[in-house]
């Protein structure tokens, strides 16, 4: 094994050996788990109601019509009875919990124009849109029946046309179903660059960093290039975070295959094969650069504070696609987009957008990939030269333009 | 055979190492002396490679060193510095094997060092539990582990023990006769006196003086008297004939004028004080070096002389 080998393997398995790393390793898809499965059960409670019924009154309905759109009402889980009395003496039962609500029906179904819905919970949309649209159909059937139309036709005579929708862009005409898709992926991978990159480019920071405070960077380059000191310390931390992320990912998807069906959630439809293989190389290239860029930054940090404050800016840049995401989208061929999917800091995100709307291919792929490649190299020399300067600097800071000037220095 | 022609190295405005050559010879433990920031350590960073001379060249066996000759260099930093989440053993065995010694071989010598320093019982420890002494001897063990041919020490006895401080003398020696080329810096003038057997010494940068340890003493220096007595000197009364070097309440060191003989002094000051020990030596590498860079430095006149 070479020496760059080497080093790989040890600061692979110092991450390892890690306690945080082996606990988070066995958290991280309990998290995820929870991140994923939350949001969907929330949902689906909210459809189902979750077995709770809510009970409506329907003050001055006449029983044929509480009859006809009952069955649409429980279905979505509203039970509706019809009562007759006073509006004051309902007041009184919707307080003390005998019913959830009541809805006021004049006795003229045909002229209404206005109801109204008194309830506890004045917010409760889902229940008022319910109402709303079963109770109006069913108003809108007995004026067409009264009006002649014979019943049997109401049903079809009353059915809203379905919309579907589409979205005009340079890149061809897209479903709006698809703009989604492609939103929800974009800001996924934006999501997890940034995740990744706080988690584990401030640790090869630190890292790198702690070989200069710890004074064992003497003896490493006594015996290694700072070129393999560097690329080794990235690597190795780097397939450590790849090797943790396998984990959770396999995990998730075994609970997911496990649990999902019996939660009724299907895992990972509708993504195709080569939306994912881009997600992933592009994933990676931004995490190294990344990384690197942290690198650059530790080498160049006198203490972690300082390393902080200098990773800032880098941080930014991984924002910029995420709040530019719309405009991407929108006009993935403008100047604007073009250029930040060949400026490295941002191009794995923004080419990965562009490529999933259809507006970049071929040479433009090969050519953000290179400048990619191109430019993590370039932070990992230019830190190997910080660091072997920043040893003769040890105890003063560096300025910005000193760093520069010192990065031409033997 | 490592030999340094002519190299300077300067940072920003300030000289750090101007014009220094220097031979060491295989088998040859070299003493590169001086005060602090005279340039000890910049020069040896620039025999290890850390540091790239302004000018001048630094050769092993007659040519610049190559990426490959790193393995066969043992460097003992000024800076010590361990992996702190590492087992010592640990730690070791991953340095020999980044100068690509066989592990097995490293695991064997390992036990022999750690040994041999009293520190078996710590191979499974972490940095952190050790004393700055132990971590010095851990520090010395990872620039010899890999049997390198030579061997480059920045103040390899700074903070030690006095019973540390002999081991380390004893397997430096040990090293010396086994062939290696050996190196190393310090402003301890006892411990450079005991076991170089060529030395140089600079300040601000420059080369004061350089050769073996006895062409030094008969170059520089007159010899000296060294007298140990009761009662009070009173200095005033020697005249011209001898410098008083320095002087404690039973003890002090002189110089002798030119011409003047030990036993003249002798005559004076067996007046003055009860004489226990009246001895003609050679000047310390101490005297010397206090002399050289007293007045290289800020022309301070040497002793008290009265």
């Amino acid at each position: 094994m070479g020496k760059l080998g080497k080093i790989i393997r040890m600061e692979f398995r110092l991450t390892v050996a890690n306690k945080a790393f082996i606990v988070l390793t066995i958290l991280g898809p309990f998290l995820i788990a929870a991140i994923a499965v939350l949001p969907n059960l929330l949902s689906r409670s909210e459809g189902a109601m979750g077995g709770e019924t809510v009970r409506i009154a329907l003050l001055g309905a006449d029983a044929d019509f509480v009859r006809e759109i009952a069955p649409a009402l429980r279905q979505s889980g509203i039970e509706a009875s019809a009562v007759q009395g006073s509006s004051e003496s309902l007041d009184s039962q919707v307080l003390d919990g005998a019913f959830d609500g009541y809805l006021a029906l004049p006795a003229d179904l045909s002229l209404v124009t206005n109801m109204e819905y008194v309830s506890r919970d004045a917010v409760d949309y889902r229940v008022i849109g319910l109402l709303q649209g079963v109770i109006g159909r069913g108003i809108v059937a007995r004026r067409l029946v009264e009006a002649g139309v014979p019943s049997s036709r109401v049903a079809s005579l009353t059915q809203l046309p379905s919309f579907e929708s589409w979205r005009l862009s340079r890149g061809g005409k897209m479903k709006n179903a698809d703009f989604v898709a492609v939103l929800m992926t974009g800001l996924t991978l934006s999501m997890l660059l940034y995740m990744t990159v706080l988690l584990y480019g401030q640790a090869i920071g630190r890292s790198v960093l702690a070989e200069k405070t710890s004074k064992t960077v003497e003896i490493m380059l006594s015996s290694v290039r700072p070129m393999d000191l560097l690329f080794g310390k990235i690597l190795g931390k780097a397939l450590a975070s790849l090797l943790q992320y396998g984990i959770w990912v396999a995990i998730s998807a075994v609970a997911m295959r496990l649990v999902g069906p019996r939660l009724g959630i299907s895992v990972g439809a509708g993504l195709p094969i080569s939306t994912l293989a881009y997600f992933v190389l592009f994933f990676i290239l931004a995490f190294f650069l990344y990384c690197s860029i942290y690198a650059a930054l530790g080498a160049s940090s006198e203490d972690e504070q300082q390393l902080g404050q200098l990773a800032w800016p880098m941080i930014a840049f991984l924002a910029v696609p995420v709040v530019m995401i719309y405009p991407i989208i929108m006009a993935p061929s403008s100047p604007l987009a073009i250029g930040l999917s060949f400026f490295p800091p941002t191009a794995p995100i923004v080419m990965f957008l562009r490529i999933s709307v259809g507006a970049a291919g071929g040479w433009e792929i090969l050519l953000c990939v290179a400048l990619t490649i191109a430019a993590t190299i370039a932070a990992i020399w230019l830190s190997a030269r910080i660091f072997r300067v920043g040893i003769l600097m040890t105890g003063k800071r560096f300025k910005l333009r000193e760093v520069l000037l010192l990065a031409r220095y033997r | 055979m490592i030999e340094l022609r002519a190299v300077r190295k300067s940072f920003g405005s300030v000289k750090a190492v101007d014009e220094i050559s220097l031979a060491a010879k295989a088998g040859e433990i070299f003493g590169i002396l001086g005060p602090n920031g005279a340039g000890k350590s910049t020069t040896i960073k620039m025999i290890v490679n850390i540091l790239a001379p302004d000018s001048g060249s630094i050769l092993f066996n007659g040519r610049p060193i190559r990426e490959s000759d790193k393995d066969r260099i043992g460097y003992l930093p000024e800076e010590r510095g361990l992996y702190r989440n590492v087992k010592i053993g640990e730690m070791l065995l991953y340095l020999a094997s980044l100068k690509n010694t066989d592990r097995s071989v490293a695991a064997k010598r390992l036990d022999a060092w750690l040994d041999r320093f009293g520190l078996t019982e710590w191979k499974t420890s972490s940095p952190e539990a050790l004393s700055k002494g132990m971590a010095q001897k851990v520090q010395f063990i990872a620039s010899v582990l890999h049997d390198p041919e030579f061997l480059f020490l920045d103040e390899p006895f700074s903070g030690l023990d006095p019973v540390s401080a002999d081991s380390l003398r004893e397997a430096i020696l040990e090293l010396g006769e086994r062939g290696k080329t050996i190196l190393f810096s310090t402003h301890n003038m006892e411990v450079a006196e005991k076991i170089c057997s060529r030395l140089i010494v600079i300040d601000h940068g420059r080369e004061l003086i350089s050769g073996t340890l006895a062409d030094i003493k008969s170059r520089h220096g007159r010899d000296m008297v060294v007298v140990e007595f009761d009662g009070t000197i009173d200095f005033g009364s020697l005249g011209r004939l001898a410098r008083c070097l320095s002087s404690f309440p039973r003890w002090a060191e002189f110089e002798l004028a030119e011409g003047t003989s030990p036993q003249a002094l002798l005559k004076i000051l067996v007046d003055q004080v009860s004489i226990r020990r009246f001895e003609v030596v050679a000047p310390s590498l101490h005297t010397i070096f206090v002399e050289l860079v007293g007045g290289a430095g800020k022309s301070r006149s040497v002793g008290s002389g009265g």
